[in-house]
């Protein structure tokens, strides 16, 4: 590992390939890695529970790896490159080459990825737990709330019974922060590492970036039946959805405490 | 020697006034707290490559935004600083783009005018209970001229033919716009059709973004990462491509990483003799200069305001901070609208402004309901990241389930609709002051905001948010349609913590430094500048005396052009109103501002002879 050390973000590719042989992360150990593409498994699952690739075929539990050991590159993988990829008629990715950090972007990210760790010039605001450590204690804590086995060896509805328990703030302070970053990595740009054969978007019907083609006058101003999502939803189902998502629909209920409605 | 300035900021006020200063022979040092993200910026080369890229990761991961963890700002309710609470939230408050350029790198570019009305609003529609409704110490038609010139450097496009009557009477213009409409997005066309249906007039939202090559920079390709995104293209006009760029073309000095944390007044507190500042390295320096312009936005201007014990003597400062108050309304259509394909919107819709006068505002005490701008036609989460996070805003939402929503992708696809600039009414108890007990990265007090609704903008959202429903419920296509009175439900589920204060922010923030001529009861003058100091101006939204009902970002800079001119004695970089129009759109480079005629081509040629860089006194 220690070769691959500030590796130019170029190769993340290969690193990922390469490191998936052992199945330690740069950051993670081996274990860890296991349980989270356990954890990511059934936050974003893939077959059989779901039928299109999941979270961890999309590799977000190695992109997850790749933003908590983001200092080991440098430039470190926190912000990709523009303006463009080489997706939509540009010839060179430039979302692959990463941007510097100066010295206070750094600090920042230090502090989001290591947390404050006792250092005075990192607790200006107070102590800050960094999302390594949230990983670290949040994995070791799912295991050992799973049995002897651990997370991973348990059969998915019981790993979701356990990840669905509201009560528990340790566990949902690790879901909350594995379900934001697992969204970012396979719905993201897969220069970060994850949305690997672009999975995150064919399924989706979505994409991606779209410079510097853009849309035609065309696209932009009329109808497209093809724009829709990649299962077309049913009348029922999509007003299902909309009627979850909106709470205040008219003629609908009317929220209680909006008491002016009423 | 013309009087040196510091300028405090480089968005939307700083980079218009550093401008103006700069082409009337001033020497100029802009301070900027974060990063310069424009390659080429200021160059004789011009804009080089853009960083900025259609990526939703990075757009969340404070690229050109503030990173909370450095910057935080704290929050809570009036109900919770009655109580004594010092806070209840820590973190990201309205935060606006901390880079060169400010909140115009990835602004929505929106440039309606004020209203006639907006600048009386207590003469002309009267007082709201337990509101601090004034009257501004200008006029529209004072304003009118200043509008004219920013819009013409921004490259403002629009279709005043399309224009409503109404909207004209209240904010008339002299001159056609730079360049014409986008090509209208296909949602905007169906919530247009809707609109007219129920005799509701949409038309091309006036917008700094390129229809056709303007100002050395491509026309916009639609891309649909606009709002929130830097362009990848240099296609939209803003502060710093439309202004400092020509600015610093033409000597103006950019300090980034610089964070001015003290405005510092002579013994008499009459006059700033300069700031400090902590620089690049975190090494407090100072600078010297005859005038200081604040233009940091209105948070930060009231921040820095009381951190330097700026004199108050009306007790305004830091009052009346205003957010503007979102509602949004929604369409489900048969067939997708793809909101996400074009500059965020394309249309605009004036109906809904106000004021309007209803049995519901009669009952709760309230003379006069006002709404705001729409921008009609948009998605409401444009893309996967945005609609993810949406849907798992619901606790619970994820596994096999989100897996479906996101397959079928309801929310992106299929659901479109309009936002509403809601009018936030001025209240002294929203107010920024210093947090007692929370520093940022610089050791310094952060910004404590005290923020509630009035009942005014809580009743215009409950009143607008069904008309505006019903439009898009009359849109060909539509089979479904609802709204969300997002900035109400955010302060019910949690105020600054809720999971919808993200959707509910405008970052648009106005008042704090209120302008007014009487010295009792405002901040500032008509001209920006401190009551009681000779040279401090403030030239951002906090200047603001009502937040109307539209996106404040040209009503900023005509005010700080309006402003800076008085104090340069400039002259218009505009032909006079009727002569042939187009001229300032066939220009490029900066010198060529000096296209007024021959005065300022003088005034041009003195100011290169002049330059110099201000004082500078290592601390």
């Amino acid at each position: 590992m220690a070769l691959l050390a500030f590796a130019p973000p170029r190769r993340v590719e290969a690193l990922l390939q390469a490191t998936a042989a052992d199945g330690a992360g740069r950051f993670l150990n081996a274990h860890e890695m296991t349980t989270l593409r356990a954890l990511v498994g059934t936050l974003l699952p893939g077959p059989p529970l779901d039928r299109d690739p999941g979270g961890v075929e999309a590799g977000a539990p190695e992109a997850i790896d790749l933003l908590l050991a983001a200092f080991t590159f440098d430039p470190p993988l926190i912000h990709a490159g523009g303006p463009f990829s080489n997706r939509n008629g540009a010839t060179h990715d430039d979302f692959a080459d990463f941007v510097p950090l100066d010295r206070m972007a750094e600090l920042a990210w230090r502090i989001r990825l290591e947390g404050s760790l006792g250092r005075k010039e990192r607790e200006f605001a107070g102590p800050v737990r960094g999302l390594q450590q949230i990983y670290r204690d949040g994995l070791a804590y799912l295991d050992a709330h799973a049995g002897p086995t651990g997370f991973a060896a348990l059969p998915a509805p019981a790993q979701i019974v356990i990840l669905e328990n509201q009560a528990d703030a340790t566990t949902q302070e690790l879901v909350g922060v594995a379900l934001a970053n697992a969204i970012d990595a396979m719905y993201g740009p897969p220069e970060y590492g994850g949305n690997r054969n672009l999975v995150g978007w064919t399924t989706t019907n979505w994409r991606g970036d779209v410079q510097p083609r853009g849309y035609t006058d065309a696209e932009v101003s009329g109808p497209d039946p093809t724009a829709g999502g990649a299962a077309p939803a049913s009348t029922a189902t999509a007003r299902a959805t909309f009627d979850r998502f909106l709470p205040a629909a008219v003629g609908t209920h009317t929220p209680r405490a909006l008491w002016w409605l009423a | 020697m013309k009087p040196s300035v510091i300028v405090v900021g480089s968005g939307a006020g700083g980079s218009v006034a550093a401008w103006e200063f700069a082409r009337n022979g001033h020497p100029v040092v802009v301070f900027e707290k974060g990063r310069n993200l424009l390659p080429g910026l200021g160059s004789k080369e011009g804009l080089g490559r853009s960083r900025f890229s259609n990526d939703e990761v990075k757009a969340s991961r404070s690229f050109e935004n503030p990173d909370p963890i450095l910057e935080p700002r704290t929050g809570r309710s009036q109900r919770e600083a009655q109580q004594g609470k010092d806070r209840t939230f820590v973190g990201d408050i309205n935060g606006l783009p901390t880079t060169v350029g400010g909140g115009t790198v990835h602004w929505d570019a929106k440039v309606p005018r004020f209203w006639r009305q907006d600048f009386k609003g207590l003469s002309t529609h009267g007082p709201i209970a337990n509101a601090n409704v004034a009257d501004w110490p200008l006029t529209y038609d004072d304003l009118a001229p200043y509008y004219d010139e920013v819009e013409a450097r921004l490259g403002v496009q629009g279709d005043l033919t399309k224009m409503p009557a109404a909207t004209l009477a209240q904010a008339p213009r002299a001159r056609p716009f730079v360049m014409p409409p986008n090509p209208p997005m296909y949602v905007g066309t169906l919530l247009a059709e809707g609109a007219r249906r129920l005799g509701y007039e949409a038309y091309p939202f006036p917008m700094a973004v390129n229809s056709q090559t303007f100002d050395g920079r491509p026309r916009c390709n639609s891309c649909g990462f606009c709002d929130g995104y830097g362009c990848a293209i240099n296609a939209r006009g803003g502060a710093a491509v439309s202004f400092l760029h020509h600015a610093l073309q033409d000597g103006v000095e950019l300090r980034t990483r610089c964070f001015v944390h003290r405005v510092e007044l002579s013994p008499d507190k009459k006059r700033a003799i300069g700031v400090a500042y902590f620089d690049a390295d975190g090494v407090e320096r100072h600078e010297r200069a005859d005038i200081v312009v604040l233009a940091p936005s209105a948070i930060e201007t009231a921040r820095l305001a009381l951190l330097s014990g700026v004199p108050d003597r009306s007790s305004q400062l830091g009052r009346n901070v205003m957010f503007h108050f979102f509602t949004v309304a929604g369409a489900l259509f048969t067939d997708p609208p793809h909101g996400w394909r074009g500059p965020s919107s394309t249309l605009t819709l004036d109906d809904f402004v106000g004021p309007v006068k209803t049995p519901a505002a009669k009952a709760a005490g309230i003379a006069y309901l006002k709404g705001g701008i729409c921008e009609v036609g948009g998605s409401i989460a444009p893309g996967p990241i945005s609609e993810a996070d949406f849907y798992t805003s619901v606790p619970g939402t994820w596994g096999a389930p989100l897996k479906e929503l996101m397959r079928t992708a309801v929310w992106r696809t299929r659901v479109a609709g309009l936002s509403m600039v809601g009018e936030d009414m001025p209240q002294l108890a929203n107010r920024v002051d210093l947090d007692p007990a929370i520093r940022d990265v610089y050791g310094m007090p952060v910004p404590r905001i005290t923020y509630s609704a009035h009942l005014f903008e809580q009743l215009a959202s409950a009143y607008f948010g069904p008309l505006a429903a019903a439009l898009c419920a009359a849109a060909p296509g539509a089979v479904g349609a609802g709204f969300i009175p997002i900035a109400t439900a955010g302060e019910l589920t949690g105020g600054f913590g809720s999971a919808l204060a993200g959707p509910s922010s405008t970052a648009h923030i106005m008042g704090t430094a209120r302008m007014g001529d009487d010295p009792a009861t405002s901040v500032v003058d008509a001209w920006g500048r401190f009551h009681g100091l000779e040279n401090v101006y403030a030239m951002d939204g906090s200047v603001f005396t009502s937040s109307g009902g539209f996106n404040p970002t040209n009503t900023i800079m005509s005010l700080a052009l309006r402003a800076t001119r008085h104090i340069t004695g400039g002259a218009s970089t505009l032909p006079a109103a009727g002569a042939p129009a187009g001229t300032i759109a066939a220009t490029g480079g900066s010198r060529a501002t000096a296209i007024a005629g021959a005065a300022a081509a003088t005034a041009a040629i003195t100011l290169s002879a002049t330059r110099r860089t201000a004082s500078h006194d290592p601390g």
